[in-house]
């Protein structure tokens, strides 16, 4: 079996819980912070973190407005972090293909 | 390393979580809006012309379940349209999937409650809304996994109310008439309208 393709798995990507993130985004134009904390039932801190180390990475921008007065965080995926997330799955799909029994 | 299991549950958890994102921005208001307006009209016309009879009141409110669902089709593709995605996308199908079973047994117990409705007509007619409100309630409960949470809470006020109502009703014997049309109106077109109305002050408009 050829190694190359796991070796080659973004590792940042690869987390359970910024997948996770990166998958609900990828099919998103942009998502509110409740709305994620929501749907992947996180807490706020774990939500936090995981988007910190993802905007880090430049592959999540967050944006700060306000909405009826109150506090708005909306994260989006920026160019890289799409880019890095298809190649990603690309990279699970080759697994994939690679480990099917013939 | 030794197998591919890994890879293939990722990528399945992706699309899933994909189908889920893509259905959570469905405003929903319009729907419920819609649901909860054309409920109070079918409870006033099934009061108005005494439809009193459980195949009246099942054909009734089989229209109406009808005309709601065709008109929620509608605006959903609408929105798919503005959004330029496809209607009949695979988190559609999905939610389609959720609710068709218990939309299902929903009607079978309407078919079946009017075959035997010559046994004892009237308790039908008010044992009909919570069965269909508890069916409902599954319904939504079961395609709220690919929405937001408070639809899957709106599904458990329909299941509890249901649950209060049976009980009341019963065991416990009302001592006044209780019309099936009202019940429809105040659980269908009020709830339907209570949570329409809390969503659409409540949901992130979009230029």
């Amino acid at each position: 079996m050829n190694p190359e393709p796991f070796l080659h798995l973004d590792k940042v990507i690869h987390e359970k819980g910024r997948l996770a993130i990166m998958s609900m985004l990828a099919a998103s134009p942009e998502l509110s912070f409740t709305e994620l904390r929501d749907a992947l039932a996180m807490t706020d801190g774990n939500l936090t973190t995981h988007i910190k180390a993802l905007q880090q990475e430049g592959y999540v921008s967050v944006a700060k407005s306000y909405q009826n007065n109150r506090p708005l965080t909306t994260c989006s995926l920026t160019a890289a972090g799409r880019k890095a997330f298809a190649e990603y799955i690309s990279l699970l799909e080759q697994i994939v293909r690679q480990n099917k029994p013939k | 390393m030794e197998n591919n299991d890994w890879a293939v549950e990722n990528l399945q958890t992706i699309r899933t979580l994909m189908e889920r994102s893509t259905l959570y921005r469905r405003a929903l208001a319009p729907i419920m809006l819609l649901a909860g307006i054309v409920g109070l009209i079918a409870a006033a016309i099934g009061v108005h012309f005494r439809l009193n009879t459980v195949e009246g009141f099942t054909l009734l409110w089989l229209i109406t379940a009808i005309i709601v669902v065709g008109g929620a089709f509608l605006i959903a593709r609408k929105q798919a349209v503005k959004d330029s995605e496809p209607f009949w996308s695979p988190p559609t199908k999905r939610v389609a999937q959720a609710l068709v079973p218990p939309f299902t047994a929903g009607l079978l117990v309407g078919v079946l409650f009017s075959l035997g409705s010559k046994v004892r007509l009237v308790d039908f007619i008010v044992l009909l809304p919570f069965l269909w409100s508890f069916f409902y309630g599954c319904a939504l409960h079961a395609a709220g996994f690919f929405m937001p949470r408070g639809v899957r809470c709106f599904g458990w006020v329909f299941i509890i109310s249901a649950g209060i109502g049976l009980f009341y009703v019963m065991l416990v014997r009302p001592h006044f008439d209780v019309n099936g049309h009202w019940l429809m109106g105040i659980f269908f077109g009020g709830l339907h309208l209570a949570y329409g109305g809390y969503l659409y002050l409540t949901e992130k408009k979009t230029p």
